[in-house]
């Protein structure tokens, strides 16, 4: 993992450098020829790219430094800026998980269960809905009547409130980022219960005595549970880079608004530091997804000891 | 028990796939009875119908299923609850994917004494631990923690056996228990139903695609092809006076380990149960088929009290025809080992 880790920052780093548009300051008009010396000396933009390379690694490594901003915020340490912006962020893209898991098991489980019923057609039509259309136009949608016309949400996020108020006035960003995932799980969900269903261990469970609903409640779900967790990764950074255009509907000052902006700028260790945060979350959810296979699937817990 | 005129019948996208025709057997207190047949005949469906187990797509069309003066035929899921398991129980063909790979065993077993006859968890457990030890799983206590995985299909077996056998049924359904199973395995498993079933008093309904497999074990035997009985009668009654046609063929393909005799395989495949044959279906299987054979399908003659049989050949006017003499003079060298034996 770390070596991944490592791969992308190098990469990112070549890559953001070696951008057009990487001669800093070169052409402000405010400026005079020493001035921008200076600098760009300070940054060390004056060096070649693997000597800054170096200089931002040792940075980051024996320091935890992650460099400054030298356009946005300038003088500004980065990571005091991310610091700011990342829990905006993450609670929008956490809450939106955690209710996308539980509503679409739920709807899969429905679908599963009334297979080939007007309810399954429903939530089917339902899925390709909302996995088809982009996540932005349910944010202006939602914008528009939820929060517009029927005046039941602010229309832009307010940085004042808390607790409650907070997730009121985040709601409908939220909600626009999870209509897709929720539709993700439930048509995984639907296509591994109904198999789990016709499986002979559900049967078995018939034939002991168990009522269809024992049998589906104890047997099949907790079993086409086990496969979701693959579906969990690409859910998580579909809803991360989702959040990043959601964010600028609702003036959110959160990453999304950030990265766009550093980019624009330019604003290279900024956009740099976001692109390694993001790695790092992608990475972390792949772990934690490993480990809770641990915890459902017995199989691989105790894999390998084998008896007899 | 007694079935009665079974039909079973499956929509499926090319058509109405009609698995059972016409099925009428019954089964007396205490008995073996063994349905035999290829793959495809029919059998498996005929038990997930008496247990109203039928995949969605099924349906009994028509015919009978008395169990205990009601007939199970026209039960409804709820009624079911209180057969399945308590009354009659099933046996899968294959223990692994019979078990929840992801519950630990004892649960299995327990499962269905609390959630089916509300029984506490602690008298349950007990119970299991019990059923545990007499299908013999060795080590029950550790076992009882333990996953499928963790166990071999012989024992993953004894466990299928221990949670049909949970709620003490009368009836025990096994469907090809030892199909799955190698060979040594095999033996073991038949060995232990055989026990069970004289200790308990069960009736065992024994399905097979191998008469070799139920030679030792089946007090009457009907063999099954393409959804129909074409042959039953006690286990004399079909090794030693076999006189359906397929019948013979399936005594033909028993490896017999004295002679080594060239196997006999039984030309062709099973028909196409969508698109079946006029007359006879195993007619153009049959080298002894007669041309009535093709056209009009054969009642059941009767042999013997205890034995009937499907064929044209059993008709007053028929042809006289002989079973293959390799199958008389096999079927003559076991009856006098036989006699030796008794000696
Ligand atoms: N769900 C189903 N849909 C359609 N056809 C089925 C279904 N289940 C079984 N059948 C058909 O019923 C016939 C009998 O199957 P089965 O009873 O399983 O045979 P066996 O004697 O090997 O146990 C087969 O031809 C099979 O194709
Ligand atoms: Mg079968």
């Amino acid at each position: 993992m770390l070596i991944t880790l490592f791969i992308i920052v190098t990469i990112g780093f070549m890559v953001i450098r070696l951008m057009p548009g990487n001669t800093m300051y070169a052409d402000d008009p405010d400026m005079s020829a020493a001035q921008i010396e200076v600098l760009r000396a300070k940054y060390h933009l004056d060096k070649p790219v693997p000597v800054q390379y170096v200089i931002f690694l040792r940075g980051l490594l024996l320091e935890g430094d992650w460099g400054t901003s030298i356009s946005l915020y300038v003088g500004v340490p980065v990571w005091d800026v991310l610091k700011a912006k990342i829990p905006v962020s993450m609670y929008n893209n956490i809450v939106s998980l955690m209710i996308s898991l539980p509503l679409g098991i739920l709807s899969g489980v429905i679908a599963a269960i009334r297979k080939n019923t007007i309810v399954d057609y429903a939530t089917s039509f339902a899925v390709v809905i909302f996995i088809s259309v982009p996540s932005f136009i349910f944010a202006t949608l939602l914008q528009y009547f939820a929060a517009f016309k029927w005046r039941l949400f602010p229309i832009i996020y307010d940085a004042s409130a808390t607790g409650a108020g907070k997730l009121h006035s985040l709601l409908l960003p939220i909600l626009a980022l999870s209509f897709s995932p929720i539709a993700r799980v439930t048509r995984y969900l639907r296509a591994e219960l109904a198999e789990t269903i016709n499986s002979d261990f559900m049967l078995l469970a018939r034939t002991k005595g168990l009522t269809e609903t024992q049998a589906t409640l104890r047997h099949g779900i907790r079993n086409s549970l086990v496969p979701l967790a693959n579906v969990v990764i690409p859910m998580f950074t579909h809803i991360m880079s989702g959040s990043l255009v959601i964010e600028r509907i609702f003036s959110i000052p959160g990453m999304g608004g950030l990265m766009v902006s550093s980019i624009n700028a330019p604003d290279y260790p900024l956009t740099l530091a976001i692109l390694i945060f993001y790695s790092l979350v992608s990475l972390v959810t792949v772990l934690v997804v490993d480990l809770a296979y641990g915890v459902i699937d017995p199989r691989i817990r105790i894999g390998g000891r084998n008896i007899e | 028990m007694r079935v009665d005129d079974l039909s079973v019948s499956f929509r499926a996208y090319a058509g109405l796939v009609k698995a059972v025709r016409g099925v009428s057997f019954h089964l007396d207190k205490g008995e073996t009875l063994a349905i035999v047949g290829e793959s495809g005949s029919g059998k498996s469906v005929t038990m997930k119908a008496i247990l109203g187990i039928l995949p969605k797509n099924g349906r009994i069309d028509s015919g009978s299923i008395i169990y205990d003066g009601q007939d199970l035929a026209k039960f409804t899921e709820q009624e079911f609850y209180q057969i399945r398991g308590k009354k009659i129980s099933l046996v899968f063909q294959d223990p692994l994917s019979a078990l929840n790979p992801i519950m630990i065993v004892g649960k299995q077993i327990t499962e269905a004494l609390t959630l089916s006859l509300g029984m506490s968890k602690e008298r349950a457990k007990v119970r299991a631990l019990e059923l545990m030890n007499a299908v013999g799983i060795p080590d029950c206590e550790t076992r009882f923690h333990q996953y499928p995985f963790q166990f071999s299909g012989g024992m993953r077996q004894r466990v299928v056996i221990a949670i049909a056998l949970a709620s003490d049924p009368e009836i025990l359904i096994c469907d090809e228990p030892t199909t799955a199973l190698d060979v040594t395995i095999q033996a073991r498993i038949l060995e232990l139903i055989k026990e069970i079933k004289a200790q308990r008093g069960l009736s065992i309904i024994f399905i097979t695609h191998d008469l070799g497999v139920v030679a030792n074990m089946a007090d009457r035997i009907a063999v099954m092809y393409a959804g129909k009985i074409v042959e039953m009668g006690t286990s004399d009654d079909i090794f030693y006076r076999p006189v359906h046609p397929y019948t013979w063929a399936l005594l033909s393909s028993i490896p017999d380990l004295d002679t080594k005799e060239a196997l006999v395989s039984i030309p062709g495949t099973t028909p196409d149960m969508i698109h079946l044959p006029p007359g006879d279906a195993f007619s153009p299987r049959n080298k002894y088929a007669v041309a009535l054979d093709f056209e009009r399908e054969p009642p059941m003659f009767r042999v013997s009290d205890t034995h009937c049989a499907a064929t044209w050949l059993l008709h007053p006017n028929a042809p006289k025809v002989e079973m293959p003499e390799l199958l008389a003079n096999r079927i003559r060298r076991n009856a006098e080992e036989r006699i030796a034996d008794e000696r």
